[in-house]
């Protein structure tokens, strides 16, 4: 089984840092993860996209034409990706700036205002974990401890740090399973 | 079993070379290889080394020129433009008979072209990576995996031959982030420093400077003993995969990255009963000429080139095996525009339904 993720929108958002963290936490559960950023010439606040896939089997090809997963934080994300997803996909949305999804009825959409749920749980910087919490409890692509192991050794240091994120995980989580 | 890590090909690049003995390292920033430089510039610190950002790619490539004079394995790496400029110093080095490893994490071309990856520098790797005629062996990894096993063994090539080695790999194999295993640090000491290295003849014999000047007829010999050279790494030191070629009707030949969707799409047309295969470089000099030679072309109706490059540079070794025994087609995508895995398994199906790819 082979698995891709797109995820978009801007710099800044935690684009680059939750695709990573995706393929390492699949690598932590003895899955096989590639992950391709892509960005163009600007230093700061361009758009910013990354490609994920996870398998069972050593990857052969990390260039999907379409993904199964397109996660989008922001409007401009949304319009320059969503025909990048295939039909019975999942599109996954920060609801706070993607107000709706038009254009495709043959996905399964799922809008999450990310960055007020950010909000109430204390940390707006959150966001892009909480997008994770909300796929892994959507698809069950990795499990919740794998998760939790993953981030205790990039934040072990920082246990408040850990703390935070773990929470936004374990919102994104439940937020994630109304749409299983 | 080595140890395994989640890394990108450039960085992956940057460690093998140090585990393979490199201990000195100059370069100038490009993208997509700004991280092989980056990691080094701590990480050779680290294990007694040194890392210098040059002022100019010219410079750079004159200060691996030093240290390999030396005897100390060093390295320098760029992008196509940042290579063009080093072009001068790697003829140098071959001049020189001095073993250098160069890394060149391709993207758009030709002039400064895209900060994007593509598979542009094929000509310029294989037929004149410098003025005056010689030739460097040129390793093409298509994962991340690879470049560590070729990075580890590099400089083995280069001390055995005394000539700089190039390694070719595009922005995309440099960016990805993927699963590797590392092997052990290689133990290098003193007395492992070459016989011929300014190091080991300083203060006992100076008849043996080192230098990319001479004069006629000792030139003529050395161009002689480089050209024998050439032809022992096509007897010795070719490497290739086949695969799936044995009952193959059609076989695409691809290199790196190309290489890998090429393969997904002979996978995908095996389980629909297509008798497909691949060969896949991985050496680009010495080609694998035989492997494309000796194919069964009473069999082989076609060969497609898949490139991330338009128009395709590969084609011209392909098509000097073929010999005319049947058609060669090509597909790729280019000026930093990705090939994948629809559009590649598109491309072969024209081709199998009659059409060009």
């Amino acid at each position: 089984m082979k698995t891709s993720f797109v995820f978009s929108g801007a710099g800044g958002q935690g684009i680059m840092s939750a695709g990573i963290t995706l393929a390492q936490t699949a690598i932590d559960v003895g899955k096989h993860a590639t992950y391709l950023p892509e960005y163009g010439p600007e230093q700061r606040g361009g758009s910013a996209k990354c490609t994920v896939v996870v398998s069972d089997e050593p990857i052969v090809s990390p260039l999907p034409r379409q993904c199964d997963n397109l996660i989008v934080m922001n409007e401009q994300a949304y319009e320059k990706f969503i025909w990048d997803l295939k039909p019975d996909g999942i599109l996954l949305a920060n609801a706070n700036r993607v107000k709706e999804a038009p254009d495709r009825d043959d996905v399964k959409v799922i809008l999450v205002p990310v960055d007020d749920v950010a909000l109430e749980l204390g940390n707006p910087k959150t966001a892009n974990i909480i997008l994770l919490g909300v796929l892994t409890g959507a698809t069950g692509i990795v499990t919740r401890e794998i998760f939790v192991q993953s981030l205790t050794e990039k934040f072990g240091k920082k246990p408040d740090v850990l703390e935070m994120n773990v929470r936004a995980l374990d919102k994104g989580i439940e937020i994630g399973q109304q749409y299983k | 079993m080595g140890e395994k890590r989640f890394m990108k090909g450039n960085e992956a690049i940057a460690e093998a070379a140090v585990r393979g003995g490199c201990r000195f390292f100059a370069g100038y920033p490009i993208t997509p290889q700004n991280e092989i430089p980056e990691y080094l510039s701590w990480r050779l610190p680290e294990v007694g080394g040194a890392y210098v950002q040059g002022e100019s790619e010219v410079a750079s490539v004159n200060m691996v020129y030093g240290a390999s004079a030396m005897g100390v394995r060093a390295m320098t790496s760029s992008s196509g433009p940042g290579i063009s400029l080093k072009a001068e110093g790697i003829s140098y080095l071959a001049a020189a008979a001095l073993p250098a490893v160069i890394v060149n994490i391709s993207r758009g071309g030709p002039g400064l072209g895209s900060i994007q990856p593509a598979q542009s520098d094929y000509l310029q790797a294989t037929k004149a990576l410098g003025h005056g005629g010689f030739h460097c062996m040129v390793f093409a990894p298509a994962s991340a995996q690879e470049a560590v096993d070729v990075l580890y063994d590099a400089w083995d090539y280069a001390e055995r031959d005394r000539n700089p080695v190039l390694v070719l790999m595009d922005g995309c194999l440099g960016n990805i982030m993927e699963e590797v295993e590392l092997p052990p640090m290689k133990e290098l000491h003193d007395e492992d420093l070459p016989e011929w290295s300014l190091t080991r003849r300083n203060g006992r014999d100076w008849q043996g400077n080192i230098t990319p000047i001479y004069t006629e007829p000792i030139l003529e010999g050395l161009n002689a003993m480089a050209g024998e050279m050439y032809k022992g790494w096509e007897e010795d030191d070719v490497k290739v995969e086949t695969f799936m070629t044995e009952d193959a009707e059609y076989v695409v030949v691809a290199y790196g990255i190309a290489a890998r969707v090429a393969k997904e799409a002979v996978l995908t047309l095996r389980a629909e009963g297509v008798k497909i295969g691949l060969i896949r470089p991985i050496t680009l000099f010495p080609y694998p000429k035989a492997a494309i030679r000796d194919l069964d072309y009473t069999q082989v109706k076609g060969i497609i080139d898949i490139e991330m490059t338009v128009p395709a540079q590969m084609r011209e070794d392909i098509e000097l095996q073929v010999m005319g025994r049947c058609p060669v087609y090509e597909y790729g995508r280019s000026g930093g525009c990705l090939l994948d895995d629809d559009g590649v398994l598109e491309a072969i199906r024209e081709v199998l339904e009659g059409g060009e790819a």
